[in-house]
């Protein structure tokens, strides 16, 4: 099978939906003939010009206001962040708007608008470029949150975005935008709300995040060699969340631990760790365990960075502490 | 939603039953209170009634009746019309928090267990263990009080339990599937001598009849002439009835934490024989039931355990506990095994109410109806082997209980009276108490006894109550 960066599938899911559906434009700064920061419209703006790929100011808080218009009176608008973090300049038009117009027209209007952008930390792209915030978007009702961790991944989640009538948030990590993976030909779409079972594993349950599932899923092959079978679950979307498979893996191993390189406080985790606490209580062997980055604005120093996030060896000391207790 | 049906707790000790047979069909409509299925435990069969409305669906992977099940387990779902069972649309979901929640309960026993016997582990302090080591102790049925956990802070983690767990065994398992017998087939099986268990084995699902009995009954004349010379070679296995576990478990427990003491002495029971003529012959009350000797025993001795409360008492913790009611519970041989129905308030009640009452507890438990609450809770115990030809013998306490008196028969005897010296044929029986020494003196025990001998020689004493 051919293989196709993160980048490249989900350019191929935008293409070939742009393709089918008209009413899809994408706003953002240098997603025109510049063919967006992170090759995320390369070549696009050549096939469908300046009506659909249309290049804006920076000014977050506008254009998003009026792509929740557009999305409102029938287009399906995609809001491309370049870095995500800048859709904190937005958040009234997020909250107040985008999340609860169909909850107050009793779903008369639709919202069916995509908001992309690369997360996390990597590359010293420093404080203002390194955030992932997911943990604040999960926490709201009416937003969809999906966090593609590989090439095939992002092509069928960014399909399921583009066809739905609920806002997405579309969250591409940076680290693993040049990633490669096996994409078939075929169209094919990933529903929200299905964690794919990244490695199986009888001992301890890894649910990993983002940029930290490849990690976990090298930490398993290390512990494999201690004789220590993990299994590694990506969620891929977070709103909805398969809390099921989750449950199921926790009931086979009976001990959990949750990576994620967001801060630990309110995080997902917590939220996990407590489904689990309550829905599999008689299930847990031992206390459900959490490995975070740092509670700390991201340092632009590369050894400050990287010992900022977990790391292969972090996890792996992780998961040797969660199967002795 | 679709309400679940698990294997109910029907007493405090109850940890599995049987599930003995569904009442209802997959796919039948259920009103409430109607009854779903039958239970065996507790050394009880017993009715559970659907609480709500529904059709009933009953997954394919739902214990078989005739299994023993964990209280709480899964049975079976209620839906609503239209609406389609949990397992048919994610045949791999689970359902974790309601079993955890009864399994907690259940799993509370051996902790109450254990304050119980303060005693003995006063300050001995519980061991901790993970929620799902501890899940797989109950299931697996490991005493994790015992164990030393292997966990970081000293936990008992899965791997302990699983380590303590006995190796499984590979005896074949015969367990008789419950079949329907019709009353008639059940007396005619007692007159011809068949197993009914047996026969049930054979046509399993099957509802018994009479012809199958004696058609048995014929086969079992002639297999028993062909196979007399050869004989079994290998030993046979079965699970024990939770019948039987409950039995063994309370016996050894009996055996090894009382101090017993077995007194034995011949009384004269020919007022006591007379009387009951006089009660059979009396045609004005010939509806009412004959009272038994068993029946006359238990209102002389709730009589003389009034006047020696010491011998209706039972140990708690480091108290000793007098109940001011007499309970006397009755040994009644069942084709289960011994069960002890319990004749409530005795001290308060004529001998034609205790006939009435003990005829009909008695029958009730023969059937296997007696509910647990009728089980329990006996102060005093007589078993009764007369009918045996046994004279005398060294019952068992049946705990909590103080001392339980056994019956021997009654046969004529040539006896020297005490007054006269001269010799006259009298109806003699003796009577075994044993009696736990923790808790009274041979002393007491014996004048408690002796009392027992007066009231059963002179009836009056103690029918004017």
């Amino acid at each position: 099978m051919r293989e196709l960066t993160f980048t490249e599938a989900a350019r191929e899911a935008l293409t070939e939906q742009m393709e089918k559906d008209p009413t899809i434009f994408v706003v953002g700064e240098g997603i025109g003939p510049r063919g967006g920061n992170f090759n995320t419209t390369l070549g696009l703006y050549e096939k469908y010009g300046p009506m659909r790929l249309r290049d804006t100011p920076i000014v977050e808080r506008g254009f998003v206001g009026m792509c929740c218009g557009a999305a409102m009176t029938g287009s399906r608008p995609v809001v491309d962040f370049m870095f995500f973090d800048f859709i904190l300049d937005s958040m009234g038009e997020l909250i107040n708007q985008i999340a609860k117009i169909q909850y107050m027209s009793s779903g008369r209007i639709k919202m069916p608008l995509v908001l992309r952008g690369s997360i996390g930390v990597g590359g010293s792209a420093a404080t203002h470029h390194s955030g992932s915030y997911y943990p604040f978007f999960v926490h709201l009702p009416g937003i969809r949150v999906a966090l593609p961790t590989n090439a095939y991944d992002a092509k069928g989640l960014f399909k399921t975005a583009l066809t739905g009538n609920d806002p997405v948030l579309f969250l591409e990590h940076k680290l693993l935008l040049n990633k490669k993976a096996p994409v078939p030909e075929e169209e094919y779409f990933i529903p929200f709300g299905q964690a794919a079972i990244a490695r199986e594993g009888s001992d301890a349950t890894v649910v990993a995040l983002g940029s930290m599932v490849p990690k976990a899923l090298e930490a398993g092959e290390a512990l494999s060699k201690e004789g220590s079978a993990i299994e590694v679950i990506d969620p891929r979307t977070l709103n909805p969340l398969d809390i099921d498979t989750i449950l199921e893996s926790v009931h086979k191993t009976g001990r959990l631990l949750i990576v994620d390189e967001t801060f630990a406080p309110c995080g997902v985790g917590a939220e996990i760790a407590t489904q689990v606490m309550h829905k599999a209580f008689d299930d847990l062997d031992a206390p459900v365990a959490r490995l975070n980055g740092l509670q700390t604005p991201t340092p632009y120093s590369p050894p400050l960075e990287a010992a900022l996030i977990p790391n292969t060896q972090t996890i792996t000391q992780a998961l040797r502490d969660l199967l002795a207790e | 939603m679709a309400i679940e049906i698990a294997m109910p707790k029907l007493g405090w000790t109850m940890e599995e039953g049987v599930l003995v047979e569904w009442l209802k069909k997959d796919g039948d409509a259920v009103n409430a209170g109607e009854i779903l299925f039958t239970v065996e435990s507790d050394k009880a069969l017993q009715e559970v009634e659907s609480f709500d409305s529904g059709i009933l669906r009953i997954p394919p992977d739902s214990p078989p009746p005739g299994s023993t099940v964990k209280v709480g387990a899964l049975l079976a779902y209620l839906v609503q019309p239209g609406e389609s069972a949990p397992f048919e649309k994610q045949a791999a979901a689970k359902a974790p928090a309601p079993n955890a929640a009864v399994q907690t309960t259940a799993s509370a026993t051996p902790i109450a267990r254990q304050t119980s016997q303060a005693t003995v582990r006063a300050n001995e302090a519980i061991p901790n263990i993970s929620p799902r080591a501890r899940r797989i102790a109950t299931e697996l049925g490991v005493n994790w009080m015992q164990l030393k956990g292997s966990g970081r802070t000293g936990r008992i983690v899965e791997r302990d339990v699983r380590a303590a767990a006995r190796p499984p065994t590979f005896a074949p398992v015969v367990i008789p599937p419950p079949t329907q017998i019709t009353p008639v087939a059940q007396r005619a099986a007692q007159e011809l001598g068949v197993d009914l268990n047996a026969l049930a084995a054979r046509f399993p699902g099957k509802r018994i009849t009479r012809e199958d009995v004696e058609q048995a009954a014929k086969e079992n004349f002639t297999s028993h002439l062909k196979a007399e010379p050869r004989e079994q070679t290998t030993s046979q296995r079965a699970p024990m009835t939770p019948t039987r576990r409950v039995i063994a478990q309370r016996m050894s427990e009996s055996a090894h934490t009382t101090a017993p003491v077995t007194l034995t002495t011949e009384v004269d029971a020919s007022e006591l024989v007379r009387l009951r003529e006089q009660l059979k012959a009396d045609k004005v009350a010939s509806q009412q039931p004959i009272p038994t000797f068993t029946d006359l025993l238990a209102k002389l001795s709730a009589h003389a355990l009034r006047e020696h409360p010491a011998l209706n008492s039972r140990i708690e913790g480091d108290e000793i506990v007098t109940e001011p009611s007499v309970h006397i519970g009755i040994a009644v041989d069942t084709e289960r095994g011994l069960l002890v129905p319990v004749l409530r308030d005795a001290q308060n009640k004529s001998l034609r109410q205790i006939a009435a009452e003990a005829q009909e507890l008695v029958a009730r438990t023969r059937e296997g109806k007696a509910s647990g609450d009728e089980l329990r809770g006996s102060t005093f115990t007589i078993t009764n082997l007369g009918m045996y030809d046994i004279d005398a013998f060294t019952p068992i306490i049946n705990l909590p209980e103080c001392a339980i008196l056994g019956v021997g028969r009654i046969v004529p005897k040539q006896v020297v009276m005490d007054d006269s010296e001269r010799v006259a044929v009298r109806r003699m029986m003796f009577l075994s108490l044993t009696f736990d020494h923790r808790l009274v003196d041979g002393a007491p025990a014996a004048r408690f006894l002796q009392r027992i001998k007066q009231l059963v020689e002179q009836p009056y004493l103690w029918l004017v109550d």
